[in-house]
């Protein structure tokens, strides 16, 4: 599966939509994207994406539980998130429906 | 992929919820904790500041000692980590300097494994030579101004680092000395990395006082001679590349079945990784100018 999503299993995306649904430390956001997608984030991957999309103000940290931080989306993370997702969905319907009239 | 450990593991289902703990491993946490500090330690102290606790905690809940792929990622993400420290933070003189150390090591490579190769590819060989003449020269022009304020006294505590490159010369002379008396590989890797130490010690010290003495160069030197030092060391590589395929179209001497190929290669990888650190540098150094 990991394979098979290739350039659609960008990590900041995935973490992204991982914290669509609440916010997440760590390992609840590794465990989601494997468990939810079947892709193995790293934790140097993960905390690769962590950084670059805190400075890029699309997630923020929330106050540390002990010693696990749960990140959630910023305003601009919903709108970037919702982007790429209605982009992918318009790409996943022109996709589907070419195909459809040639695989009948 | 290419940001992916490529491995599929199984988490706990629970844990997908917030707050929810791991299940703990039943090896020892000292066992653990070694590893973990050992990998958040090879990360830049900033990094660590503002996520050393919580990635060490990460670490510990994926149980990391037992996955090898994981703590790969995780020293590639150390890497990515000082890669982006450099390239976000460092000023633009500072990463020109340690790409010229690096080409400079690389160069000096070139040279030892083109001494043997008298025949082929002697204008690949010369352009070689000119090209990093000129880079390095870019290198010096663009320094000039820090070297004058230095000479004019703008800090008397930065003389000693000016002696950091004379020390240098001088212990690799001793250790030539010892590499000699050691003999076959030992006594030339020992020189290698003496070799090494001095040019990196060198780059320490020069990016040390190009950020130490005040220095007001004129606006478009710095722009111009990164641009120069990038395009040398760009045009150095690409003639050292053609140097190694004339001498391997014309060397009969068993190309892939000596260790020319993979020096050779290194050294051109090794250039091309230095000229793109200097491409970034000029780069930098033009956006800070507009």
């Amino acid at each position: 599966m990991t394979d098979e999503l290739g350039r659609w299993a960008e990590p900041g995306l995935l973490v992204l939509a991982s914290l669509a649904d609440g916010a997440k430390h760590g390992y609840a956001i590794t465990a989601d994207i494997a468990a939810e997608v079947g892709v193995a984030l790293g934790p140097g991957t993960l905390y690769a994406a962590l950084a670059r999309l805190e400075e890029r103000g699309l997630i923020e940290g929330l106050p540390a539980e002990g010693r696990r931080r749960p990140y959630r989306l910023t305003a601009a993370g919903v709108a970037e998130l919702t982007a790429q997702a209605t982009r992918m969905r318009k790409l996943a319907a022109l996709s589907l429906g070419r195909l459809r009239p040639a695989t009948a | 992929m290419s940001e992916r450990t490529g491995r599929k593991w199984t988490a706990p289902r629970d844990a997908r919820r917030e707050g929810h703990e791991s299940t703990p491993g039943r090896l020892s946490v000292s066992e653990d904790a070694r590893l973990v500090r050992a990998l958040v330690a090879c990360y830049p102290a900033g990094w660590r500041r503002r996520y050393g606790d919580e990635y060490a905690q990460l670490l510990s809940d994926l149980r990391i000692h037992r996955r090898p792929a994981l703590i790969i990622d995780s020293l590639r993400g150390a890497v990515r980590a000082h890669g982006g420290e450099l390239m976000s933070r460092a000023a633009p003189m500072t990463v020109a300097v340690w790409a010229a150390g690096l080409f400079t090591v690389a160069g000096i490579g070139f040279a030892k494994l083109a001494e043997d190769f008298r025949g082929p590819g002697r204008t690949a060989h010369a352009i070689v030579v000119l090209m990093s003449a000129v880079a390095l020269l870019a290198l010096v022009a663009a320094a000039a101004p820090s070297g004058l304020a230095l000479l004019r006294g703008r800090d008397s505590g930065a003389w000693k680092y000016v002696a950091v490159p004379v020390v240098g010369v001088a212990l690799w002379f001793g250790v030539l000395a010892v590499a000699v008396a050691i003999g076959g590989k030992p006594g030339f890797v020992l020189l290698a990395l003496a070799g090494v130490g001095v040019v990196a010690a060198t780059a320490w010290a020069a990016d040390t006082v190009l950020r130490r003495v005040p220095a007001s160069p004129p606006r478009r030197l710095r722009p111009v001679a990164l641009t120069v030092l990038a395009a040398g060391m760009g045009l150095a590589t690409v003639a050292a590349l053609v140097w190694g395929l004339q001498v391997r179209s014309r060397g009969a001497a068993g190309f892939l079945a000596t260790p020319f190929l993979p020096s050779w290669l290194g050294l051109v990888l090794a250039l091309g990784a230095a000229t793109a650190l200097a491409g970034l540098a000029d780069r930098r150094q033009l956006r800070a100018e507009s």
